[in-house]
């Protein structure tokens, strides 16, 4: 289009279009005629062909988005493990203890952060025992999700 | 941190003396401050657990030395007089009675729990959810996984993490701790 695009009326394209696009995420729209129905009855057959159209390819990544940015709690982004011997310290000067060590990587919560979000590192030590005990928790969890998804 | 001891009533100092102690004879794997301190704060003391932790540090610091030390009960109270002079002396008197019964058999350091530089993982406790909805989803049905993990940190007090995991991660998650336990039977 010629001449300058005056900032009012742009602004209020855009923010038309988010509104139109949340509508659509937020009632999980899926048809095609769910999102045609959206528009008013003159509008230009072709652009809403055409919006439709990118609507409908972008929705699960925009669905995924507003799942990830939902208020939660800290999130786990990364882990990282590794197992030792310790073969002697200032106490004891020989011995095999097998230990792990698990760097767990947490970011706080996304919606308080925005766009510089916090990632903290925790630490542990796990002996043979604890893992143990780690390792039946977790095989609870398994079982409680093998449990829900066959009903 | 010898003035705030002043805030703490009687029978609570001695359950932290005992929890100390307990800990520094590996009958438990920590010291539960966040929950002695909330329990503490509900029969209307207030003390913050930031002075509680110091006051398990001092405490934890002042056993272990005597134990490296070998003292006699008189010995500690005797340092103790020394090092401190506004001790109350309720407090003065739990750390007699506690170090009498138990100091004796805090066995020093033959052990190789006490190389801990990190801290040790107690306990996982865990939940399995579903979001319903929200508001930029009227429809979410999505499920995570929150945990809470109790570390007790080098000086032997217990915090708790708490994070969520999406189910694939969880999945992951139980896999390489199966891993762990798998590389640590051949180690």
């Amino acid at each position: 289009p010629s001449g300058a695009l005056s900032s009012l009326p742009f602004l209020q394209l855009v923010s038309a279009l988010h509104s139109l696009t949340r509508h659509v995420v937020y009632h999980g729209l899926t048809r095609a005629e769910d999102i045609l129905a959206l528009f008013p009855e003159n509008f230009h057959q072709n652009l809403k062909n055409l919006l439709t159209k990118i609507i409908l390819e972008n929705i699960s990544a925009w669905r995924n988005e507003a799942q990830a940015s939902q208020i939660s709690l800290p999130r786990l982004v990364d882990m990282d493990w590794r197992v030792d011997i310790k073969t002697s310290s200032d106490s004891i000067s020989r011995m095999a203890v097998p230990t792990c060590l698990l760097q767990l990587k947490i970011q706080e919560d996304v919606a308080v952060c925005g766009n510089s979000p916090v990632v903290s590192a925790l630490t542990v030590e796990l002996s043979k025992e604890t893992l143990d005990t780690m390792l039946e928790g977790l095989g609870r969890i398994r079982d409680q999700l093998s449990a829900v998804a066959n009903k | 941190a010898a003035d705030k001891i002043n805030l703490i009533p009687q029978d609570f100092f001695a359950e932290l003396c005992e929890q100390i102690i307990q800990h520094l004879n590996h009958k438990i794997s920590g010291v539960n401050t966040a929950e002695l301190c909330q329990r503490i704060q509900t029969s209307g003391i207030e003390i913050n657990v930031g002075d509680l932790a110091k006051i398990v540090n001092v405490v934890s610091f002042l056993f272990s030395t005597a134990a490296r030390n070998n003292l006699s009960t008189e010995e500690l109270v005797t340092t103790l007089g020394n090092a401190v002079s506004t001790l109350p002396k309720h407090a003065v008197q739990v750390i007699r009675h506690v170090w009498n019964e138990q100091g004796k058999s805090i066995s020093v350091s033959e052990d190789a729990r006490n190389t801990a530089t990190v801290g040790q993982f107690v306990d996982i406790k865990w939940k399995l959810g579903v979001a319903m909805s929200s508001d930029t989803c009227r429809s979410l049905k999505y499920p995570y996984v929150t945990v809470t993990l109790k570390v007790a940190d080098p000086s032997g007090q217990i915090t708790d993490k708490t994070f969520e995991m999406t189910i694939p991660q969880f999945k992951n998650f139980f896999r390489q701790f199966k891993e762990m336990a798998a590389v640590l039977e051949t180690v």
